[in-house]
């Protein structure tokens, strides 16, 4: 550009580098990150489920294996069907009521429809045949399947081939009898079925009468005659009735004897439970181990009063709860652990029992021993300490003592509570007259005697609280 | 790919009813071309020459005996056109004449989709009603005329049970001409339970009747559409209507165009103002609801009450009147739903009522699935009712199912490949379809 003309422009001189340079497009994001985009083609493919050479076209992986096999062709599962030479259908399969073209036919259709039978049913339609039900075509086709099975050699064991026969069984009337009722059932007319509903509420309000009427009953014949006369049959939970079944049990317990004595022509209330003992002979419990308990509610038979059947090891016997913990140490000494047993006969239910009961004992009788020799301890120190304090002035011990008497009865109450009801007032009477040092005494033995005193003190603390 | 069972082969899906043909691909979920199935043509004089016009489809010579130019589509028929005559292939929901259905389908998979046939396999639906014939005939078309490698032909009354996503279902399809209830069990339809009647026919004959017969409260009403209007002025309700005619078209207007255009004016009433009660029959309510207004394109306008409910009331119970002037009714839905359940195994109409399934444009109509249900549970107290809300489901259930259906990879086994049909010939339809 000769310099006069680039003069002309002026002071407004254009950037010439702003109007070489590129423009600038804003970047394209790159959503894919770095990872290699997938490709995909269009490929031919053939189901090898088809039988002619039709391709089809897909999209595929570029990566994937063209050479393997159409994924969909395995779904193609042809079901088992049963052919049969003519020989064998002379042999076996004759039907006074069946063609041999006519069962040709029925198997080709069943084999058609993957014996869905309800299809093979409305497909059904032989030229000159009468008309079939869906039984009739079952029944037919599964006896077929049934001689077929049952005449030819079998390669596996017997257990499959009886599986497979059974699979085929169909017990054709049965299944006739169970849609005739489902049609009837479906063919009731509104009214019909407003009918059958109001019957059913008759039923169930007669029914309550009568359940009603009988407590009444009972509830009469036990206020004549006392608890053990009411009615052997009656089965009602209602809570109230038995909540005073409950109340009146203990009352009635004393004077069992007076209401037997006075009601024995109570109608039902003595027979009713040597009727509902089977009885069967002695010979046949033992040769079956059979062992009759008594049962206990025999005279209430309440729906909450009897007893379910249940397993022996769940009502194993069990110590008393307040020396539990002693009889189990004891036991588990000898490596005896009472909560499981692993046979729980009935003998050996009895074995425990009675080992419980001899611990038990044991322990009682070791209590009781514990605090003799405790006793005689305390008395022992008492004399020795009478003996010391002869020889001291008698005043000053009087005005000591009036004292310490005092200081005594605030700690005998202490005392008290402490204790156990059966041998506190034992103690109290001789922690009055020992004071602090029978305290601590009391301390020791406490903690000699382990889990009865963690009994007490939770006695003591209900007491303190009262 | 496994995981869903899908494999796609860019299948086509062609669903032809007598309102409209559907076409689109397998695997999507509405139809890419949604064509009336009405067309208009103007019929070929005698030995004369073929002109093309604005609009005309190609036709080949085998349809130039019947049509000198054919409308097909959107503008077909809708579009007034001197001594342009109105056809429909279908007649009581089969395929009555062939000649259009080459260009029908032409239009759909050419004109709108914009596809080769030659290249896509091509699922075509038929009703369960439809001859073997006919079906043998829809294959030749396909493989001869549209050279498509695969065709199959299946049921609408499976396949809306597929588009439902079942396999046991009871269908009640209620389209354009016919109602029917198809039990399907196991993607198979039980033929001797299929019941159907041209009940929406009735319908629409007793919608006309109310239209065009006066009453104490107005005169009939001129169904004349708007292509024959040349203007018309706002009237108040019940009056006269104001407009003028395109006098220039009368003359060229023919019957069959005429009548079209009248069935079109009284479906737009139906589908706008005409319900049913959800309770049955009862004056009382009928006269509670509120009347609709509605305008017809001559400007006339009115409210209509009691006579609207009486339209969708047809569906349900006919009156004692009509039956006894008439002994060849259509059957209403509740007969067909019996009718079809008696035919059924006693142990399969439980299983059926707990999956009826509602489908067609025709139960699109106003408190239809409400009346239904309320029908259904008074017999059946564990009906259950899958009818969905999305129209385009309810009306293009079979072409759904179809495109389902054609989306299987396990279903590929099934097509009729053209080797196959150049082997075996008509017979193999009967036997792969079943």
């Amino acid at each position: 550009m000769p310099r006069e003309l680039y003069a002309l422009i002026g002071p407004s001189t254009p950037a010439l580098s702003a109007q070489l340079a590129k423009p600038r497009l804003k970047q394209k994001p790159n959503f894919g990150g770095t990872a290699p985009r997938t490709k995909w083609e269009l490929r031919t493919f053939k189901n090898p489920a088809r039988k002619d050479g039709l391709e089809l076209r897909h999209w595929e992986k570029v990566g994937a294996d063209s050479a393997a096999d159409y994924p969909f062709a395995k779904y193609d599962i042809q079901p088992n069907s049963y052919q049969y030479s003519p020989e064998e259908y002379t042999r076996l399969l004759e039907d006074k009521d069946w063609t041999k073209e006519e069962t040709d036919y029925l198997l080709s259709v069943v084999k058609e429809y993957d014996s869905r039978w309800y299809i093979v049913h409305d497909r059904y339609n032989f030229p000159g045949g009468h008309e079939r039900t869906l039984e009739d075509l079952k029944d037919r086709y599964c006896s077929v399947c049934r001689k077929l099975i049952r005449n030819r050699p079998w390669a596996g064991d017997d257990a499959g081939k009886t599986l497979l026969i059974s699979s085929y069984q169909f017990d054709k009337e049965r299944e006739v009898t169970r849609k005739k009722y489902l049609k009837s059932l479906e063919d009731r007319t509104p009214d019909q079925m407003a009918e059958e509903e109001a019957l059913y509420i008759e039923v169930k309000r007669l029914e309550q009468s009568e359940r009603r009427f009988k407590r009444d009953r009972e509830n009469l014949l036990r206020t004549l005659a006392g608890i053990d006369s009411g009615l052997p049959d009656i089965v009602e939970d209602d809570p109230l009735p038995l909540a005073i079944l409950e109340g009146s049990k203990t009352k009635t317990k004393k004077t069992k004897g007076v209401a037997e004595a006075e009601s024995p022509a109570t109608p039902a209330a003595a027979p009713a439970p040597t009727v509902k003992k089977p009885i069967k002979s002695a010979a046949y419990d033992a040769q079956h181990c059979i062992i009759r308990t008594e049962t206990l509610s025999a005279a209430i038979a309440t729906k909450a009063a009897h007893q379910p059947a249940y397993l022996r090891s769940f009502k194993l016997p069990a110590p008393k709860a307040a020396i539990a913990p002693k009889v189990t140490q004891a036991l588990a000494e000898l490596g005896i652990s009472h909560t499981r047993l692993v046979m729980p006969t009935r003998e050996n239910a009895l074995l425990l029992d009675s080992l419980i009961e001899a611990t038990t004992t044991l322990v009682e009788t070791k209590r009781a021993y514990d605090k003799a020799e405790y006793e005689i301890q305390v008395l022992e120190n008492r004399l020795g300490l009478r003996e010391k304090s002869q020889p001291a002035e008698g005043a000053e011990g009087k005005i000591e003592g009036g004292a310490g008497m005092d200081v005594n009865d605030a700690q005998v109450g202490k005392e008290v509570e402490e204790t156990d009801g059966e041998d506190g007032r034992a103690q109290s009477i001789l922690s009055a007259r020992s004071g602090g040092r029978s305290r601590k005494h009391a301390r020791r033995s406490m903690s000699i005697s382990s889990v009865d005193t963690v009994s007490t003190r939770a006695n003591n603390k209900r007491q303190k609280r009262n | 790919m496994v995981n869903y069972g899908g494999d796609e082969v860019s299948a086509l899906v062609i669903d032809i009813g007598a309102s409209s043909v559907r076409a689109g691909y397998a695997g999507d979920d509405c139809p890419k071309a949604i064509i009336p199935t009405s067309y208009g043509y103007h019929p070929a004089p005698p030995d004369a020459d073929v002109t093309m016009s604005d609009g005309a489809e190609n036709i080949d010579a085998v349809n130039k005996s019947k049509f000198a130019n054919i409308y097909i589509g959107q503008s077909g028929p809708s579009i007034w056109r001197e001594g342009m005559e109105v056809g429909n292939p279908m007649v009581e929901g089969l395929i009555q004449d062939f000649n259009p259905i080459k260009p029908l389908i032409d239009h759909a998979l050419e004109k709108t989709m914009r596809v080769n046939s030659s290249e896509h396999p091509i699922l075509v639906t038929e009703p369960t009603w439809n001859t073997p014939a006919n079906r043998e005939r829809m294959a030749e078309i396909m493989f001869e005329e549209f050279n498509v490698p695969a065709f199959y032909i299946a049921n609408t009354g499976v396949l809306n049970a597929f588009a439902a996503g079942k396999g046991s279902a009871l269908v009640i399809d209620v389209g354009q001409s016919m109602a029917s209830v198809t039990p399907v069990v196991d993607g198979f339809v039980l033929r001797k339970g299929l019941s159907y009647s041209p009940l929406p026919k009735l319908i629409h004959a007793h919608a006309r009747h109310i239209l065009i017969s006066p009453t104490p409260h107005r005169r009939g009403i001129e169904l004349l559409p708007h292509q024959l209007i040349a203007n018309k002025t706002l009237v108040d309700a019940g009056a006269p209507p104001k407009f003028t005619i395109r006098q220039d078209r009368i003359a060229g207007t023919t019957e069959s165009w005429r009548n079209w255009a009248e069935t079109r004016e009284i479906d737009e009433w139906v589908q706008s103002v005409a319900g049913v009660l959800d309770q049955g029959w009862n004056d009382a309510v009928a006269a509670q609801r509120t009347a609709r207004q509605y305008e017809f394109p001559t400007g006339y306008n009115n409210y209509f009450g009691l006579e609207r409910f009486q339209v969708g009331e047809q569906f349900f119970t006919h009156s004692p009147q009509l039956v006894a002037s008439n002994p060849n009714l259509p059957k209403t839905i509740p007969q067909l739903i019996t009718e079809a359940l008696r035919a059924c195994d006693p142990e399969l109409r439980q299983v059926l009522m707990g999956n009826v399934v509602l489908t067609g444009g025709g139960t699109l109509f106003s408190g239809f699935a409400d009346r239904l249900t309320a029908e259904l549970t008074r017999s059946f107290p564990h009906t259950k009712i899958h009818a969905p809300g999305n129209p385009v489901e309810r009306r293009y259930g079979g072409w759904l199912g179809g495109s389902i259906l054609a989306s299987l990879g396990t279903f590929h086994q099934l097509w009729i490949s053209k080797e196959e049909w150049q082997e075996h010939g008509k017979p193999i339809v009967g036997q792969r379809c079943k």
